[in-house]
């Protein structure tokens, strides 16, 4: 078992009076790709939201119970959430470059977080993030275009290239494939595979093959329940409740 | 039969043209409405509208040439004046159809009647005080010649009426009558029907369009004539504004430009920065609750009359001002003549559009994606950061928009202007002089006697025109820029 990372006790989300996220335990681990499943409305994008207090953003909304990251409470008073987004990244399920070039969009985060020195220093960052996210090679001639003008896959490469360049230590991926092709989606998938190696990364996914495919931990989540949670190739060949089983054949969803 | 009857008539006439058509259809599909093409309502209005166009065409047509024909025939009664002298002659007539009417006027109210009428003599008989106590006062002496004249009017449009009734009802039975032969099963009757909705809306589109050639039209025409009396060079480059009706007028635009200029940016200068960051705060950081208050709050301001920013810019905008930097003032300084100052119309002006910039920033901020600020949130940015390096930008163009739409009627302001920044045409650049912009103009050459023949008053159209130009212009570039921006996210 590697180091946990970020560890759930009892967590309870609130959006007004509806109880999204019920009593949930969970251990995620550094350096593993862990994928978060389960049917539409299950409460799983919420749940990861809540790992980087972004929910913080929603008015209605309320977590309780503890979630610590590397044993220290995120949610306690002291903690200031930009703070934490910045060691927690996040990419979201539409690709969302901001309108500005290629090259502001990457030095962004290093920017306001003061992550480079000098220009030298910045530029070795930008091009380290996307070598990282296997753009540069597309892109390198055109770093001045606008971001917006890259395709839905190069877009979405991007946005996770912005995330690394902050160099955070958790990576959360709300559905990161699910605006692109298949062709973009396996370049995604690569990918992920190799940002396992720096960071602890959580993926929310509707795709049973690709949570098969990128991940060593699934949890599966069924109307807000943690149903099951536990090594990929056990929940997906060999699952303990029924609930799981009858969603990874096909029978609810 | 008076106007209002003939349109009852016509309504009835419809409605009993609808019914008709209705059971025609029906019968004619043997009682089963399936098998007709349209359903039975559409059969009726069919007819109805059969019965109804024509007519209503006609009624129109003949309301605007039976005046016409009338002074046309009449015109040879009036001896006294030279047929060539068309604008006496114009006159006259007039005075002509004003007796005729207030005779129609005098007998429905029973003060005289149609026997004494064809009686009177405008030698003995006191018409001008027949007329005026039926409220219809003549202005001139009224000649046997146009007393002749009036009866005859009165006669021949006696006589129209008439005709005019019998010929629209006829139209419209017949209208409705040929529709209703037209009726089978496999009529296209909702084809129709739409066909007809559709030329009404295209009617209710032209009229809109055609009055808006016809203002510049007869903006262009105006100017021309202008600019036949006035060299056009004088008038762009111009440096002094000095009209006379005597003559020798001095028309140059260019004082009066700026300080269109000048009061228009000190607006801007206080409506872009006031109007921005309330639209931010609003958009960004207030609360539900604080919202709901606060936009219709800011919003009521845009409601108010721009005379009543008039009011606040003479009564206290001006003296506070004067009791600032004027003579004698708090400050020791001698900036400021009198309470009337660009400074004065051109602050109240800039509250003015505060709403304006403020509601259109807010709405442009709104449309940015959330998921452009989720992105920066999720980097660690702050909703200050977030703000200033993602939503601004991406708004930017949008608010660019806005406010040159702002100074688009900044520049067409003119009452705050005529209250607040006096009326003398100077080139200064002391903001506490008194300027004056070219819509307060047009309206000082307009207002008063006026003769449309000449220089100093025809100079109103020219400004109008270079005004709207400058304006249209902007208006063109602030949508065009709105529009572009506009692309990015749908």
């Amino acid at each position: 078992m590697k180091d946990i990372k970020f560890s759930a006790r009892n967590v309870q989300v609130y959006y007004g009076t509806t109880h999204a996220i019920k009593d949930v335990n969970v251990d995620i681990a550094d350096k593993t790709v862990t994928a978060f499943i389960g049917p539409s409305g299950c409460g799983k994008s919420t749940f990861l939201r809540s790992l980087n207090r972004m929910n913080d953003t929603i008015d209605i909304c309320r977590v309780e119970g503890d979630i610590l990251l590397d044993g220290e409470d995120i949610y306690d008073k002291r903690v200031d959430p930009v703070q934490l987004r910045a060691k927690v990244g996040m990419v979201f399920q539409k690709p969302n470059p901001f309108p500005k070039s290629i090259y502001d969009n990457i030095a962004y985060g290093p920017r306001i977080h003061g992550l480079a020195k000098n220009k030298t220093d910045l530029d070795e960052i930008v091009e380290s993030s996307l070598k990282r996210a296997a753009l540069w090679n597309e892109v390198k001639d055109r770093l001045d275009a606008p971001g917006t003008g890259l395709s839905g896959g190069q877009q979405q490469r991007l946005c996770i290239a912005r995330a690394v360049a902050t160099q955070p230590e958790v990576l959360l991926m709300d559905e990161p494939c699910s605006a692109l092709d298949p062709i973009a989606t396996a370049q995604v998938e690569e990918l992920i595979d190799e940002l396992r190696s720096n960071f602890s990364v959580v993926i929310v996914t509707h795709s049973m093959q690709q949570a098969a495919r990128v991940s060593q931990k699934t949890a599966f989540f069924h109307l807000g329940n943690l149903v099951e949670y536990g090594e990929t190739g056990q929940i997906f060949t060999n699952p303990v409740d029924p609930r799981t089983e009858s969603y990874i054949s096909g029978r609810i969803g | 039969m008076p106007f209002l009857w003939i349109l009852i008539a016509l309504i009835i006439i419809a409605s009993v043209a609808f019914v008709l058509g209705r059971q025609r259809a029906v019968q004619s599909a043997g009682g089963d409405s399936r098998k007709l093409h349209s359903l039975p309502g559409f059969y009726g209005w069919n007819t109805a509208i059969g019965a109804m166009v024509p007519s209503i065409v006609i009624l129109a047509v003949w309301m605007i040439a039976q005046p016409i024909i009338v002074n046309m025939s009449i015109a040879p009664m009036i001896t006294s004046v030279e047929a060539s002298d068309s604008a006496t002659l114009g006159l006259v007539l007039s005075n002509v159809t004003n007796v005729s009417e207030g005779l129609d006027a005098a007998i429905a109210a029973g003060a005289i009647t149609d026997n004494e009428v064809a009686a009177l003599n405008a030698e003995t008989d006191n018409i001008k005080g027949l007329l005026s106590q039926v409220g219809k006062v003549v202005g001139s002496d009224i000649t046997p010649e146009i007393l002749d004249a009036a009866r005859a009017s009165r006669d021949m449009n006696a006589t129209g009426t008439l005709f005019k009734t019998i010929v629209v009802l006829a139209a419209a039975i017949a209208g409705g009558a040929f529709a209703l032969t037209k009726i089978r099963p496999d009529l296209w009757a909702r084809n129709q029907v739409e066909t007809f909705v559709r030329y009404v809306l295209i009617t209710a589109a032209s009229i809109a369009i055609l009055t808006t050639i016809g203002i510049v039209l007869s903006l262009i025409f105006n100017t021309v004539k202008f600019f036949g009396m006035y060299s056009a060079t004088d008038f762009f480059f111009g440096l002094s504004w000095l009209p006379r009706f005597q003559g020798e007028s001095d028309l140059g635009i260019l004082p009066l430009m700026w300080g269109t200029v000048y009061i228009s940016i000190i607006a801007l200068l206080v409506a872009v920065p006031i109007g921005l960051f309330a639209a931010i705060y609003l958009s960004e950081y207030a609360s539900k609750g604080v919202r709901a208050v606060a936009k219709p709050a800011l919003e009521v301001l845009a409601g108010i009359p721009t005379i009543v920013y008039g009011l606040f810019a003479l009564l206290t905008v001006g003296p506070l001002l004067k009791s600032a930097f004027g003579d004698g003032g708090v400050l020791g300084v001698q900036w400021m003549g009198s309470a009337d100052a660009a400074m004065t119309a051109g602050l109240v002006m800039g509250i003015m559009l505060i709403p304006f910039v403020s509601s259109l920033s807010d709405d442009i901020i709104n449309a940015v994606p959330q998921a452009m600020r989720d992105g920066s949130y999720g980097l660690g940015a702050t909703k200050s950061e977030t703000i200033k390096q993602v939503v601004l930008p991406a708004a930017l163009p949008g608010i660019v928009g806005a406010v040159l739409l702002a100074a688009s009627r900044a520049i067409g302001e003119t009452m705050i202007v005529v209250l607040g920044a006096g009326a003398a045409a100077q080139l200064s650049l002391n903001p506490f002089d008194a300027m004056t912009t070219v819509t307060t103009r047009i309206v000082a050459q307009l207002t008063g006697d006026t003769d449309f023949a000449s220089a100093t008053a025809l100079v109103a159209f020219a400004l109008g025109m270079t005004l709207f130009v400058v304006t249209l212009g902007l208006n063109i570039l602030a949508l065009y820029i709105v529009r572009k921006y506009r692309e990015q996210y749908e």
